[in-house]
């Protein structure tokens, strides 16, 4: 890919191209009576070129989600209902054969274990030998030549490919993974959890490294992660999940200065900052719901602060109505009945 | 009489490799002294494999030392083999586990977890038992007692299981608990929760806590000392605001370089230097940081520096920022 | 013919929670519930408590003495007088069945019992001792693993004078313990470094009670599958030294009654009712605890409960085409 001074300059939301949207995309684990609804009704939009991430707690639904866009969801997940507009084209219509071609090429994933996605009985470069035969036609040495300058790019030693997985640290096989999700220049990479079990040095090393070639490469990423401060710090859009649903989204300054939805600002008051007074915060009280069974109208409303039976008009609405993402500012959506609709 | 902890020159060293050829070691825990005192949290930072999980199983005895001394109130326990003072020990020092699930039997009731260290120390009759259960699982915040009681692992949330398993190693009212990482398998939403726990009991019981864990902002949330450990040794000790406001070792600033923090706003990149923060095989006289730091001088690769007190309380490991006396000596010749 | 080295698809060791139910304490434990309901279970445990109810209604349903005594009406195929027919020396063969179902079942049940109970004790204090009683158990486990059972059963059995059921017992319970031991011992080892077991120490919990109140209860269900399986190879290899005439030929048993079928060559005769009946009891008990071993598996282990696994599993079970 050759960088261009346009490339450079232009900010990434300003450039054309919506390269993947969601629209309404329903996801079901199981049938029947005792179907469990992972993701409900999400419309979201990523842009070429941009980071956009996806924050939220366990069972939010945001792993779904990337599987989703991967068409890598496994049974008894299955789409019930929306679409997955790759470019334009609906993914659900695709026969295996063009998602194959479409996976890794167009869309590529880092998973949160790096264990669970090298296999630990071949060298490094002959997984990537493997994993880019399998998409092109290309001959082993020149494989394996991309294969060192991909590890050249991600900062590992070139001559680590003839390695074995378990030879590497911890840190050394992410950045394989990342090396092989960017193997075929990929337009979308998804890094779900890249760096949750990586030490905090290790996991900055990388995310640097990553920013760095998502300037350079202009490929657009969805990070996936639950800790939302670096979030803030590495994305330029967040889009914050809760029980199946998105409840706000906005860019991430706007969101840092301006939450507006109860669990965002109880998600913010979850992180301790390492500067300014200590002072006790409160977090969120309860746990997450059960997907199964998940509670009536405002899916937070058992654990939002603001759900009072003393203002029964509101409180009816909260317990019986699924709020709707409204933009309150520019770019920045709720899902929030406390929340009014500004403007469109 | 005062019920503290000490730790003295603590080390442990574990064997790698084929035992009857290798004779390597690897220093977990490499020379390791602190105080816990009543009504205070220590934190206990490090990286993985830096030893900081080692020293907690060192406290409660899981491992036994290689070298050095653990004393409660005065006395060396490490070297205890009676049964007898065992279980007294372990009546003065509890440790909570960092897996929520895994600390608990699955095919046990949450009355039983509580039940058993009570009965084992006899803190209460036989009878009084399940109403001290009651209670003790309503001080955690698992109110009405009665209804977790029969519970099983299982059937209780992430936060709810750990609850319980601070209830448990408070059953004993003991004067030391060594918490292992306790939040860090948990969801981001609930762990202030289980800190805020933790402070108020600690106020409430007068306990002296070592609080083990990886995560620096939730370190200075709760602790009043930190002790910061690197590749098995502590590299730097003193209060908390001090060292995670003006810290000496260079790692230390690595770490808190590293630490996203959007209040921060953007944040210049660190340097990557190769460098693991795992314990050592048998490692050289020399300081173990020195392949990443950014400060070293001619004579970090040929001394392991000493803990030096360069500010009043506060003391690290480095020739650079915190040399001892003979090596400042040594530099201005 | 039976073998003992049957390669059943071992379960990963699976670490089933079987809780009891919160209200009663003695409600059975979740995983037998599971198994109850779970289709192989059923099937298996019907097969299993119908020879049960044949073994032990016995003297109702038959006249036991006419298993072992002579009669004129020999060489009889099955009629409505004798429901399976008779032998050569004019023994019924219904009535050898079903008194055969006692000495064969309990004998099976009981060196299931001595072997399970000692691979249980052994492996467990081995895997959650370690050190140098781990070495000394895995020495005798080693041994008693290598030795072939059955060789080592025929020439024993030869040997001896006395041949009832407690020699037999105490010598299949003696020489099929070591299998389990080593499975036992490697579930024994995962569940050792287990949070909750070093939380059980650092409460004070002593080694004993630690053992035996923490570990072995999460257990249970590979314990049980231990019996199961020990069961029904001591099932199949009595039936093969009676077989051979190493067993108390005098006694109705199933094996036996196959022995005397060969030797009065009444295969070669046509008789086939004299060897179809105690052989057809044979593998339907063993396909019966086949099938519970197999429900017990699909019960603890989740993965086993996808159409996938399930079809695997008949593969394994069914696809080599072992007798």
């Amino acid at each position: 890919m050759i960088e261009t001074a346009e490339h450079r300059e232009t900010p990434p939301l300003a450039r054309a191209g919506t390269l993947v949207e969601l629209e309404g995309l329903t996801v079901d684990y199981g049938h029947g009576e005792r179907v469990t609804r992972a993701v409900d009704g999400v419309n979201f939009v990523i842009r070429a070129g941009e980071v956009v991430g996806v924050a939220g707690e366990s069972g939010c639904g945001k792993t779904t989600l990337a599987n989703s866009i991967m068409q890598v969801l496994r049974p008894p997940a299955h789409v019930s209902g929306g679409r997955v507009l790759f470019r334009g084209e609906n993914l659900l219509e695709k026969k295996p054969g063009e998602l194959r071609k479409f996976r890794w090429r167009n869309v590529s994933m880092v998973f949160q274990s790096a264990m669970n996605a090298l296999n630990p009985v071949m060298r490094v470069g002959d997984q990537f030998v493997d994993m880019m035969r399998a998409h092109e036609r290309v001959s082993r040495s020149g494989a394996l030549r991309r294969a060192e300058e991909l590890l050249d790019l991600v900062g590992i030693d070139p001559r680590r490919v003839r390695a074995y997985p378990h030879e590497l640290s911890g840190g050394m096989r992410q950045r394989v993974i990342i090396a092989m999700a960017l193997a075929l220049q990929p337009e979308l990479v998804i890094m779900d959890e890249p760096t949750t079990a990586l030490d905090v040095v290790v996991q900055r090393e990388i995310l640097q490294q990553v920013r760095a070639l998502q300037r350079e490469l202009d490929f657009a990423v969805l990070f996936i992660t639950h800790d939302l401060s670096l979030l803030i710090e590495f994305a330029h859009r967040i889009a914050v999940m809760y029980a199946g649903e998105i409840v706000e989204e906005a860019p991430a300054r706007q969101l840092h200065r301006e939450p507006r939805h109860p669990y965002t600002v109880g998600l913010m008051q979850s992180f301790p900052p390492l500067t300014g007074p200590v002072v006790r915060m409160t977090g969120i009280p309860g746990s997450p719901p059960d997907l199964s069974s998940p509670p009536a109208g405002c899916r937070f409303h058992p654990r939002c602060p603001h759900c009072d039976p003393g203002d029964p008009q509101l409180y009816a609405r909260q317990t019986t109505e699924r709020p709707l993402l409204r933009e309150v500012a520019a770019d920045h959506r709720v899902a929030c009945h406390l929340v009014e609709d500004r403007g469109r | 009489m005062s019920t503290q902890l000490e730790v003295r020159g603590l080390s442990k060293r574990f064997r790698v490799g084929n035992a009857l050829f290798n004779r390597s070691e690897v220093h977990a825990v490499d020379d390791v002294t602190f105080t816990l005192r009543p009504g205070t949290v220590t934190a206990l930072v490090g990286e993985s494999g830096s030893g900081k999980s080692t020293v907690a199983k060192l406290l409660v005895r899981l491992y036994a030392p290689t070298a050095g001394h653990v004393l409660f109130d005065g006395k060396d326990v490490a070297r205890d083999r009676r049964r007898r003072d065992i279980v007294r020990y372990r009546s003065q020092v509890q440790m909570i586990f960092q897996d929520p699930f895994g600390s608990l039997n699955p095919v046990k009731t949450v009355r039983h977890h509580l039940a058993r260290p009570l009965l084992i120390h006899g803190v209460v009759a036989r009878a009084r038992v399940d109403a001290r259960v009651e209670q003790l699982l309503e001080t955690v915040g698992l109110t009405p007692g009665a209804r977790y009681a029969g519970k099983y692992p299982h059937e209780l949330s992430g936060g709810q299981r750990q609850r319980v398993a601070i209830a448990r190693a408070l059953a004993v009212d003991p004067a030391v608990v060594v918490a292992d990482e306790p939040i860090s398998m948990l969801d981001v939403s609930i762990r202030i929760g289980i800190l805020n726990l933790m402070l108020q009991l600690k106020e409430e019981h007068d306990l002296a806590f070592l609080y083990v864990t990886h995560d620096l902002a939730s370190a200075r949330y709760v602790a009043d000392d930190v002790l910061v450990m690197y590749a098995g040794q502590i590299v730097e000790h003193g209060p908390a605001a001090e060292v995670l406001s003006e810290p000496l070792h260079p790692y230390t600033r690595l770490l808190l370089a590293s630490v996203p923090d959007p209040s921060l706003g953007e944040r210049p990149d660190i340097e990557v230097r190769k460098g693991l923060a795992s314990a050592a095989v048998d490692p050289p006289d020399a300081c173990r940081f020195v392949g990443r730091c950014p400060l070293a001088i001619d004579i970090c690769s040929r001394v392991t520096p000493e803990l030096v007190e360069a500010r009043p309380a506060q003391a690290a490991r480095c020739h650079v920022t915190a040399p001892s006396p003979h090596v400042r000596e040594e530099r201005h010749v | 013919m039976a073998q003992i080295q049957v390669e059943l698809p071992q379960p990963s060791p699976p670490v089933l929670s079987a809780p009891i139910s919160s209200r009663r304490r003695f409600a059975p434990p979740r995983w037998l519930v599971l198994l109850v309901r779970n289709r192989k279970g059923q099937v298996g445990l019907g097969i299993l408590c119908g020879m049960v109810l044949l073994a032990v209604l016995a003297p109702v349903i038959s006249d036991p003495a006419s298993a072992t005594t002579f009669s004129f009406v020999t060489r009889q195929p099955p009629t409505w007088h004798h429901l399976f027919g008779t032998t050569d020396q004019g023994e019924d063969v219904w009535a050898g069945v079903v008194v055969g179902a006692r000495r064969s079942l309990a004998t099976g049940a009981l060196a299931g019992l001595l072997a399970t109970v000692l691979a249980t004790t052994l492996g467990i204090t081995a895997a959650y001792l370690g050190g140098i009683v781990d070495e000394i158990i895995g020495l005798f486990t080693n041994v008693a693993f290598v030795i072939p059972t059955i060789p080592l059963l025929i020439d024993v059995t030869a040997f001896l004078h006395q041949r009832g059921m407690l020699t037999m017992v105490l010598l299949l319970g003696f020489t099929l313990w070591a299998f389990e031991a080593r499975i036992l011992r490697g579930q024994a080892l995962t569940l050792k470094n287990r949070d909750f077991i070093h939380a059980a120490k650092v409460s004070g919990e002593s080694t004993w009670r630690i053992v035996f109140g923490e570990l072995m209860p999460n257990m249970v269900s590979r314990i049980a599958a231990a019996f199961i399986l020990t069961f029904y190879i001591a099932i199949l290899v009595e039936a093969g030294l009676e077989f051979l005439g190493l067993g108390d030929s005098g006694k109705a048993s199933w094996g036996v009654s196959l022995y005397w079928a060969t030797v009065n060559s009444s295969v070669l005769q046509g008789e086939w009712w004299s060897f179809l009946f105690p052989g057809l009891a044979i593998g339907v008990t063993v396909f019966g605890l086949t099938l519970i071993l197999a429900g017990i598996d699909e019960v603890a282990n989740p993965r086993l409960q996808s159409r996938y696994g399930r079809r695997r599993l008949l593969a394994a079970l069914f696809g080599s085409g072992r007798a």
